[in-house]
């Protein structure tokens, strides 16, 4: 049925096919990792520490081990067994440990097993620890924080973006703006909760457990267990939301299976939600400072940009999203730095949209000032310094379609309608502001692996382990071998999300569909070279003697494009074969050929962004329409209008609602989202759903997507640039940039509530 | 963030108060009771910890797994269930306390293979990406249109507020429930 979650395709974009998981989700039928039953499990709960830096003098249990069904309970003293963790290896953080030594607020301390749920939670709260605390440096502008250079302790970072001499460019320059930009605490909160279900068989383990990468996990798992990864299955078959949070290991999963090991009973872990504030990752608190120069004409020659990031005191997790942000526009001279600063912190994580969110928000408030002080309209301003080079290297773009979906977006929304002039636009009593910015995400591709079988009715089997997290993959999968091998999607069977499936890499960086779908392409395409090889060579069959070149597969269907065909069923009868089933690996260009070996290994490497010899982005422009009430200045954002292109679409229903999403993702970060820190203790305060802000039905109107339609042929085989991450980024600047207009008042931290309005 | 009042409260309270006259008392609290739950028009015999919330009975007693946990304090909706037909939070609901009501789960939604108007709503509009608090939304999505609160789209917004969805379909579900409303208005006069 057409609606507007569906819309009509474009030129090179595929059709928008309802999910095919569709039925399990409205049914309730499709088991995330926490619904899979097992044998008689044990319960498993978590009790975390109530300080962020110090000791565990005392962990007294009697109490707990009182509570009539408690079978267990983990601590430090008797979880030596399992080998340590770095951050970076695969593994959110190198605070693994039960303790003794305590570096976060909520690090677990104590896993308590017991026959029920019940009793577990009730043990739990009887665990007694007392520590030897001391004063915890909680966030910017505490006490006994350390800064470094990102550079000289991240491997990822060491070349930061530098072209020509900003100092002297900026310094020159007609006009600068010289501006401090901040964001906020965020966790990512998926409404699923992290839970982690293990089950020992002999010496074999099955993990069940929401994951944006299964060999990831599976290897991380088994080193830390010290057994062979071979031994160890992860399966993960649906992710309820993930954002970034499930994508590496975090240290209750080793529990969990040692916990299993030691009762020789399945567990089962389902973490509360305020627990998932510190037993996972989250994205950390930023600082920047910019500095734009440009001549009076508007074209940019200098950009500075540099950034703060907070993390643990043991892990140098940043973002750098300047690497990014410096390929934006022509911006002449760049020059930029990112600082790590270490705080008694758990170590934060990707969170969507990384690297670019908070680094983009400052970037694209900073060009709103620059445009103001030109007197320039801020769209007008970004075509001057729109490019298809980037200034650092003078790497060509693979495609940029920026200003098309400026263009685009401009017209739906009425952007002519906007008067310059800040606080001039009215509607009663509310002030009404337009405010824009660009979104930008780097196209990453990584290596994978498919396995596609091929029956002679038609029916069709993918697999590999890539991981459906909300972003469609069993429906775009499924799509791309439909189309290659010419039958029905529904004569196509997909699997996912597990390690008994050739690997994918991480659903993380907009990379899933590229890297997927460029896999199934390869492997659906050996099998048509074989088919079509089968029906040339044949002595006596129609397409005997013809020229692979001019066959195509459709319709269940070899055929020639004069109309002469062959029956599927035809063909693999030639070949003496029930089924066709292929292997293959895909390895992109740039990446060493092992690449899938250590994928296998659960090592990753990506390439794509700015790496390449062309830089690859995929882009969009976002406007909003802000109310701000002139007397009580509650703030809303009664609709918004994103146009963006990101190469080939394969189903434009999932695109659609990724697109949706991120924008009321955006819109929450510039208006609701923040996760509360009392710096005394270094600890989260609103770590629960009712005092987290996160959007709600009634907070979102007007949403409109607009597809730009582009082609690019040099990102991947497939086409895609992936855009999952793309939509929110830049629309905390876009509001921000409405609230200037509205009422004239830049605010430079996020969130932008009430009371920095008043 | 909008101030919403959700019309998914917990009912444990007025069953309870249901339930002051049953001859049940409970000496060891941690001592299983027994009792009788109908789940989606079955009965179901039961002994289980006093404490289990209905969430945790429909989940981990019988293998119920489409109402999902979310948050276990009645702050995100994804345990939404009809308790005689009107929208509670199973995570706020001691089991006990259901005994005697007619519980439907999303299970017990589509009738011989056929989908609830409202879940081929969802399917057709998109109304979920990860799925995870789907079927909490529709649990409560059919009890927004039996409350006779989906007349508007600012009403379907409102009184569709206390579910969350963290992948932000809500204009999708918006739409969804003005889809199925005319067609379980028909139904329901068939």
């Amino acid at each position: 049925m057409a609606s507007a979650a569906a819309p009509s395709p474009k030129a090179n974009m595929g059709a928008p096919a309802p999910r095919y998981d569709a039925r399990l989700k409205v049914t309730g039928e499709a088991r995330y990792p926490a619904d899979v039953a097992v044998a008689n499990p044990a319960f498993a709960v978590l009790v975390t520490s109530s300080i962020a830096k110090g000791r565990i003098e005392r962990l007294d249990l009697d109490q707990a081990r009182a509570v009539p069904g408690v079978l267990d309970i983990l601590t430090y003293e008797n979880t030596g067994e399992l080998k340590p963790a770095k951050f970076g290896q695969g593994s959110s953080t190198s605070i693994q440990d039960l303790g003794p030594d305590i570096f976060q607020d909520g690090q677990i301390i104590a896993v308590v097993l017991a026959d029920t749920f019940e009793a577990a939670t009730e043990a739990a709260q009887s665990v007694k620890a007392t520590y030897a605390a001391q004063a915890p440096s909680a966030t910017f502008g505490s006490q006994g924080l350390n800064s470094e250079d990102a550079a000289k302790v991240s491997q990822q970072h060491e070349h930061l973006p530098e072209a020509g001499d900003a100092e002297t460019a900026i310094g020159g320059a007609d006009v600068t703006i010289d501006g401090h930009y901040g964001t906020p605490t965020q966790h990512h909160n998926p409404i699923e909760l992290f839970a982690t279900t293990c089950e020992w068989t002999a010496d074999r383990l099955t993990v069940y457990e929401p994951s944006q990468f299964v060999y990831g996990l599976r290897n991380g798992v088994a080193q830390r267990l010290g057994i062979a990864p071979e031994k160890v299955r992860v399966a993960s078959h649906y992710v309820g939301g993930a954002f970034g949070s499930k994508g590496t290991m975090t240290p209750r999963t080793a529990m969990i299976a040692l916990a299993a090991k030691r009762l020789n009973r399945p567990v089962k872990l389902v973490a509360t939600r305020d627990q998932g504030f510190t037993i996972a990752t989250y994205r950390a608190e930023t600082r920047h400072h910019i500095r734009l120069g440009a001549r009076r004409d508007g074209k940019l020659v200098g950009y500075a940009h540099e950034g703060w990031e907070i993390s643990s005191r043991s892990d140098p997790y940043v973002v750098a999203g300047v690497e990014d942000s410096a390929q934006l526009y022509a911006f002449g001279a760049v020059k930029t730095k990112v600082n790590v600063v270490h705080a008694d912190r758990n170590t934060p994580g990707y969170m969507r949209s990384p690297p670019v969110v908070p680094y983009i928000f400052a970037l694209e408030s900073a060009m709103d000032e620059m445009a103001e002080k030109l007197g320039m309209d801020p769209i007008e301003f970004r075509r001057v310094n729109d490019t298809m080079t980037s200034p650092i290297e003078n790497k060509p773009y693979s495609s940029r379609s920026l200003m098309a979906c400026y263009d685009r977006a401009a017209e739906a929304f009425g952007w002519k309608r906007r008067n310059r002039l800040p606080g001039s636009m009215r509607d009663g009593e509310w002030l009404v502001g337009y405010g824009c910015a660009t979104a930008v995400y780097p196209t990453h591709i990584g290596p994978a692996a498919a396995r596609v079988r091929l029956m002679p009715n038609g029916d069709v089997r993918v697999q590999i382990a890539a991981h459906e997290i909300g972003n469609g993959v069993y429906t775009v999968l499924g799509q791309m071998a439909a189309e290659r091998l010419g039958v029905g999607l529904s004569s196509v069977k997909v699997e996912v999300g597990d390690t008994r499936l050739p690997p994918a890499p991480v659903a993380g960086g907009s990379n899933t569909t590229a890297s997927s779908c460029s896999a199934v392409l390869k492997t659906c395409d050996a099998i048509r070279a074989k088919l079509f090889h089968a029906s040339v060579t044949a002595n006596d069959g129609p397409l005997a003697g013809r020229n692979v070149e001019e066959l195509t597969l459709t319709d269940g269907k070899v055929a020639a494009s004069d109309g002469t065909g062959e029956n599927l069923a035809d063909v693999f009868k030639r070949l003496g074969m029930s089924t066709i089933e292929e292997y293959s690996e895909f390895v992109p260009d740039g990446l060493e050929p092992d690449a899938v070996a250590d994928l296998y290994a659960g090592k990753l490497t990506m390439t794509g962004g700015p790496h390449g010899k062309k830089v690859m982005y995929a882009m969009g422009a976002e406007l909003v329409e802000v109310h701000v009430h002139s007397q009580t200045c509650e703030i809303r954002v009664p609709r918004i209008v994103g146009a963006f292109a990101a190469g080939r679409l394969m189903n434009t229903r999932t695109v659609h609602s990724q697109y949706m999403g991120g924008m009321i993702w955006g819109i929450s970060s510039a208006l609701h989202e923040a996760t509360e820190i009392d710096t005394r203790y270094a600890r989260y305060v609103n770590d629960n759903l009712a005092d987290y802000m996160v959007p709600v039905n009634a907070d979102v109107k007007d949403v409109q997507v607009i597809l730009v339609p582009e082609v690019d042929h040099d990102v991947n085989p497939a086409g895609v640039k992936g855009l999952g991450e793309l939509a929110n980024v830049g629309t905390a600047a876009a509001v921000a940039n409405a609230v200037y207009h509205a009422t004239g008042k830049r605010i430079h931290q996020l969130p932008i509530r009430i009371e920095k309005l008043l | 963030m909008a101030t919403v009042s959700t019309a998914a409260v917990p009912a444990f309270a007025r069953a309870a108060a249901a339930q002051a006259g049953a001859s049940q008392t409970v000496s060891n609290p941690r001592a299983p009771v027994d009792a009788t739950l109908t789940i989606n028009g079955r009965d179901h015999v039961l002994a289980f910890d006093v404490r289990t919330s209905l969430l945790d009975l429909l989940r981990e007693h019988l293998g119920l797994t489409g109402s999902k946990k979310g948050c276990d304090h009645g702050q995100c909706g994804a345990c939404t269930v009809l308790l005689d037909g009107r929208r509670i939070l199973s995570c706020l609901t001691l089991a006990i306390a259901a005994q005697g009501r007619d519980i439907t789960t999303i299970e017990g939604l589509a009738a011989n293979g056929q989908l609830h108007p409202m879940q081929q709503a969802f399917i057709d509009n998109d109304g979920f990406q990860c799925g995870y608090c789907t079927p909490g939304q529709i649990m409560s999505a059919v009890a927004c249109v039996h409350e006779n609160h989906a007349n508007t789209d600012d009403e379907i917004r409102e009184y569709m507020s206390g579910n969350l969805c963290r992948c932000a379909a809500y204009p999708n579900i918006v739409a969804a429930v003005k889809q199925a409303r005319p067609l379980m208005q028909t139904a329901s006069r068939d």
